[in-house]
């Protein structure tokens, strides 16, 4: 059984490379139901970059095609799932009225933890909502909307596993994180540079390599450890926090106007997912079933 | 100074830089000698051999450079095997392994071409005078083979150092692996790219002025 499981995964691994290595721009763009949705249209400030963005009838999300829980492609049917794609089409909703498939007027731009900010500045993106940690650093270079999501940094190793127990035990340890990750540098500073970092594009390749013992743990944020634990019984998540991560969504810094009340908008548009639930219900539908836990706030 | 960023992170673009040369010789060594002989394979007399050959070139060149590596690295521990027992050894034996096997068909590919190009009476007159047919192979087919191929060959061998870079993919800290840690470290995504780009080139262009320099030396007038 132990066995099928690692192949699957591998299988898993190769799919999404071949999903990565095909165009990322064969999704169909969205067409503009111009007469079905007029009515139920927001209505917005022309000077905005909504605004903009619903003439247009669609939204550029960036997000990664193997993230889960937060955001993944099915590489059988290319439908996109998970927390932060959910969320996302909460935007799409704010943006263009109800609808019964709001993927319509989204077109999902895969990234990377390393080419989430590039897909920004180079205007790839409207938005990224992808696990993206808010920092000073990151800062300088894009704009955050508020946290809309909190977890921590923990670590990941197989259940048999007695020695590595806190961070400091993974001083001469091999640790598998996301190349261009914050997961990777908190490891550096936390361990002193003392741990020996293996960095791979996703993280089911590093449950792979952790299951083979090439690596003997992986350390990332809490929540995308659960949906490593949901995949293979074998592992368990030990330590303290040892990082705060909270998330945000991130937007191309408003050069000119070009971004007039974008970041307040999708500020507003959380406080509404909040007061009304539906922050909740995401969170019930993709996050409690790995955490055990329930949510009303990002800050519960 | 364009690439000045590569003088403020010496251990990454260094190493790295180290580390993508080793792959490359390592790799083109692998790749010439598999090549040849899967050539020597694809054209000999005896058919089935012809066809192991032919599968070899097929299946390599017709797979993603990136899917080998991954199976390289994750594939095949699942059937009990990997080339050491450290990780960071592993990955750099699969990278130059991988690159080996997947230009040894190019390189096939070339030197076929360039084996079916010796005069047919050239290897006639071998036979006739009583060389068997590896002796042929040795003193007059492939002397004359690998002087017309050099300049395929150059092509194969700088595309083999560009190449290199996926080998990142797989965790190498190879020269495109520090290229994107500075980035992620520093935001200078300009700056770190580009230096990588010109260690790249530091690579690639002497290699290209080599290989047309033992192009003129060995050049056969025919």
């Amino acid at each position: 059984m132990r066995g099928f499981a690692r192949v699957f995964a591998f299988g898993l691994v190769l799919t999404f490379i071949a999903a990565a290595c095909t165009s990322p721009s064969t999704t169909p763009s969205p067409t503009v139901a111009a007469s079905s949705s007029a009515s139920t249209r927001p209505h917005f400030d022309l000077a905005t970059y909504q605004y903009s963005l619903q003439t247009k009838g669609k939204i550029r999300i960036g997000t990664q095609e193997d993230n889960p829980p937060f955001s993944v492609k099915n590489p059988a049917t290319g439908k996109w799932d998970g927390f932060d794609v959910a969320y996302g089409r909460e935007i799409a909703k704010a943006i263009f009225g109800d609808a019964d498939d709001p993927d319509k007027y989204i077109e999902y731009v895969p990234v990377t933890s390393a080419t989430r900010i590039p897909s920004l500045t180079d205007n790839k993106a409207d938005v990224i909502i992808k696990t993206f940690t808010i920092n000073d650093d990151r800062k300088k270079q894009i704009d955050f909307t508020d946290v809309y999501f909190r977890t921590g940094q923990r670590i990941l190793v197989k259940k048999d596993n007695t020695t590595i127990n806190e961070v400091a035990d993974l001083a001469g340890k091999t640790v598998c994180a996301q190349r261009g990750s914050t997961s990777e540098q908190n490891i550096s500073s936390a361990t002193n540079n003392a741990a020996r970092l293996l960095l791979l594009d996703s993280y089911p390749a590093c449950l792979l390599a952790l299951q083979q013992g090439q690596a003997d743990a992986v350390s990332t944020d809490e929540t995308i450890l659960f949906g490593l634990v949901k995949q293979d019984a074998n592992t368990k998540i030990v330590g303290k926090y040892f990082s705060t991560e909270p998330y945000g969504i991130g937007v191309k810094k408003s050069v000119g106007g070009d971004r007039t009340g974008f970041v307040d908008f999708l500020n507003r548009t959380q406080v509404a997912m909040i007061t009304s639930g539906t922050w909740a219900k995401i969170y019930e539908q993709y996050i409690s079933p790995v955490s055990f836990d329930k949510k009303r706030t990002p800050d519960d | 100074m364009p690439g000045g960023i590569a003088f403020e992170f010496p251990q990454l673009y260094f190493t790295g830089l180290w580390l993508t040369i080793q792959i490359s010789v390592l790799g083109l060594l692998g790749a010439l000698v598999l090549g040849t002989l899967v050539a020597v394979l694809r054209v000999s007399p005896i058919a089935p051999l012809g066809w192991i050959g032919a599968a070899y070139v097929e299946f390599f060149r017709n797979t993603p450079l990136v899917a080998l590596l991954f199976f390289l690295f994750l594939g095949l521990p699942l059937i009990g095997l990997r080339f050491s027992t450290d990780t960071f050894e592993n990955i750099f034996r699969a990278a130059a392994v991988g690159m080996g096997l997947y230009h040894g068909a190019y390189v096939a590919e070339v030197v076929r071409g360039g084996l079916l190009g010796v005069d047919r009476g050239q290897i006639e007159a071998a036979r006739s005078l009583g060389l068997s047919y590896a002796q042929m192979l040795r003193y007059v087919q492939l002397p004359q083979t690998f002087r017309s191929v050099i300049p395929p060959l150059g092509n194969i061998g700088i595309a083999l150092v560009k190449n290199t870079s996926l080998a990142s993919t797989i965790g190498v800290a190879e020269l495109l692996y520090a290229a994107e840690i500075v980035e992620s470290r520093t935001f200078r995504a300009e700056e770190a790219f580009i230096a990588a780009t010109l260690l790249y080139l530091v690579l690639t262009i002497p290699l290209g002025i080599a290989v047309n320099a033992l192009e003129r030396r060995m050049l056969v007038a025919r």
